[in-house]
């Protein structure tokens, strides 16, 4: 009797505590996707008084059009350069952090500054590096054109190479790029922003994976005959970090999916030149706000969650072999 | 043997090192440029701090060019001279007056050129109420979620499972338009409503409100207290570590964030935080404003990684709690 009225009890404390975090992830969560998905087949506008149904054109236009060629290009690209990359950093910082005896509070409070800083504020100092004319980047690279030991180093010229031949030999010569001016680099130093500012996040989760992998595995493995540093990283860590990359990969593919600071800072008007760094969020945000087609942007936005869905669908299938929450 | 060690080990320093430096190249420029003035900027030169050879901001000079009626009336202070020797005296002494050193002109450009004392509290404004509802919001679901029986409970958690999977960002645009509906956009509800529910937040307290010990909570309910007194009274007090993690990643997450700010603040300056006011500066500025701009921006990335450096521990721990399985 007072166990079922207890169980009673407990059940209406429950839904009532419960109801806040419902109706907010119901208005917040759920209706928008209800709503994007709506809207993606119509051309509503705010403030526009005929909406009409237009069917699938909204995702016709964006699987033809040629802006948004370019904008599924950019955001792929960005995202396959800066997923390996930031992983691979953070993972090899991980590991040699964890190598070394002396140091190692030092370094890993270094890598993980970029973390803290506002993106935006980052770009704008990048931004002003990257300078074809004033920034320290060109002027230093500069510098090596005229010190005979860099320039004959770097472009192999000191063993017999010819200067012009090697990249920055051809640089030298010709001048050096604009960076962020220039189609054939934009979007790579976009990436190289993004990398910079986010491997030192997989690093830490790389430490802390790194911790959880028990001494004597080594040990054993050691035995075993496993003796080079390699064969011990193939055969022991890797697979022992696997849940921490599956992890990894997966944040930081979403992460790279809605790259926008570094590129709204920088390319505000235009989406890089040529649109070469034209990426979906970018993409939403000025088509979907600025112009207020809403209907495209909305159309964009299903996609992208669509994006969202398969990558973490990738991830369950990996994790769900492991590990359940009870 | 020894040698090949101290090689080895030579080598990952070195590596690490490097490393470091890229690392640490911007925000050196940053600071070191916020602190020059437009000719060293210009140039590249006067190392790390500059010379801090007292320059002549151009704009003040300019904007206190006296027209004529203003030389007419400045005659009597510079008696024997002729309107044009007047107003030759008179620029001197403004140029005078709007001599100060790079750093000061910098920084005090960039809190006075824009309202950047407003940005910043707003920021604070922002964040905190922000981490306080969704404080508010999270906590009694998590204690109901682990520690309360009931029928569906296992539907619930399975939605905030995957309330995990949608990113905020992601649907800023139908977000965006539900604002617009209700008159929202432009206000300080606009920033803060969207991020009210953490999903994550949900979830992180839950897993750690597992490991609390049942006995405790039965005791309180022997005591006569109520479900939510237990929540407030015994189960936040168990729960300050993980609370103090959750409060980093959020406030790091909101005070930095941009592309949310940028969609629902249109304009109106009194509402911007401090990426929008940094954002701002940079549409307006002219090569001489490098320098004040460099100063918004270290003036606003430099409260969290003083912070950071202060507890560093705490911090590392709070961002990386997304890892948390």
């Amino acid at each position: 009797m007072t166990a079922a009225l207890n169980h009673q009890r407990q059940t209406l404390s429950a839904w009532i505590m419960l109801s806040p975090a419902l109706i907010l992830m119901m208005v917040i969560l759920i209706l928008p996707i209800l709503i994007a998905f709506g809207l993606s087949f119509t051309d509503y506008g705010l403030g526009v008084k005929s909406v009409d149904f237009v069917g699938l054109e909204n995702y016709e236009r964006i699987f033809t059009r040629s802006t948004f060629k370019k904008m599924f290009a950019a955001t792929v690209l960005y995202v396959i350069v800066v997923v390996p990359f930031s992983v691979g950093l953070g993972l090899g910082a991980a590991l040699l952090i964890q190598s070394v005896r002396r140091g190692r509070e030092f370094y890993k409070t270094i890598y993980f500054l970029p973390v803290m800083a506002s993106l935006l504020a980052m770009a704008i100092v990048w931004e002003f590096m990257l300078h074809p004319t004033i920034g320290v980047l060109n002027e230093t690279l500069q510098g090596g054109c005229d010190s005979a030991i860099i320039h004959g180093l770097l472009t192999g010229s000191w063993f017999g190479a010819d200067p012009l031949a090697s990249w920055y030999g051809d640089q030298c010569a010709n001048g050096f790029p604009l960076w962020l001016g220039d189609r054939d680099y934009a979007l790579w130093t976009i990436c190289f922003i993004g990398i910079w500012q986010s491997f030192g996040f997989n690093m830490v989760l790389y430490l802390a994976g790194l911790t959880s992998v028990p001494r004597d595995l080594y040990h054993a493995a050691e035995m075993d005959g496993a003796s080079s540093a390699w064969e011990r990283f193939r055969l022991i860590t890797w697979p022992m970090l696997g849940p921490t990359t599956v992890f990894v990969v997966t944040i930081t593919v979403i992460r790279s999916f809605q790259v926008f600071d570094t590129v709204e800072a920088i390319f505000p008007d235009s989406g890089g030149p040529g649109k070469t760094a034209y990426v979906m969020m970018f993409a939403i945000y000025e088509k979907g706000i600025k112009q207020n087609l809403l209907g495209t942007g909305a159309a964009i936005t299903v996609i992208f969650l669509m994006f969202v869905i398969v990558v973490t669908l990738i991830q369950r299938w990996f994790i769900d072999r492991k590990t359940h929450y009870t | 043997m020894i040698n090949a060690f101290s090689l080895s080990s030579t080598i990952k320093h070195g590596v690490l090192l490097v490393g470091a430096l890229i690392v640490l190249v911007p925000f050196y420029m940053m600071v070191s440029y916020s602190f020059k003035s437009p000719g060293e900027i210009e140039r590249n030169t006067g190392g790390f701090f500059g010379s801090q050879e007292l320059m002549v901001d151009e704009r003040c000079v300019k904007l206190q060019d006296p027209n004529k009626d203003e030389v007419i009336a400045l005659r009597p202070r510079f008696p024997g001279l002729d309107d044009d020797g007047v107003r030759k005296a008179f620029m001197a002494e403004v140029e005078q007056d709007c001599s100060m050193i790079p750093v000061v002109f910098n920084y005090s450009k960039a809190f006075s050129q824009a309202p950047l004392l407003r940005y910043l509290l707003n920021g604070v404004i922002v964040t905190v109420s922000i981490f306080l509802i969704q404080i508010v919001v999270a906590l009694p679901a998590a204690f109901a979620l682990s520690k309360l029986r009931f029928w569906g409970r296992e539907t619930v958690f399975t939605m905030v499972i995957l309330g995990l999977l949608i990113p905020v960002h992601a649907i800023a645009l139908p977000l965006y338009i539900m604002l617009a509906k209700v008159e929202l956009i432009n206000t300080y509800a606009a920033l803060i409503v969207p991020w009210t529910i953490s999903v994550f937040g949900i979830f992180l307290m839950r897993q750690f409100f597992m490991t609390v010990p049942d006995d405790l909570i039965d005791a309180a309910r022997m005591d006569g207290m109520s479900e939510y007194a237990i929540v407030w009274r015994v189960m936040l007090p168990t729960a300050i570590p993980a609370l103090l993690a959750f409060a980093i990643f959020s406030v790091v997450a909101h005070w930095n964030d941009y592309f949310w700010p940028r969609i629902v603040i249109t304009g109106d300056r009194s509402l911007f935080t401090p990426p929008l006011g940094l954002r701002e500066f940079k549409g307006d500025a002219d090569g001489s404003f490098y320098g004040p701009m460099m100063a918004t921006a270290t003036v606003i990335v430099t409260p969290l990684i003083v912070a950071f450096l202060l507890a560093q521990k705490r911090f590392i721990e709070g961002i990386t709690l997304t890892g948390m399985k």
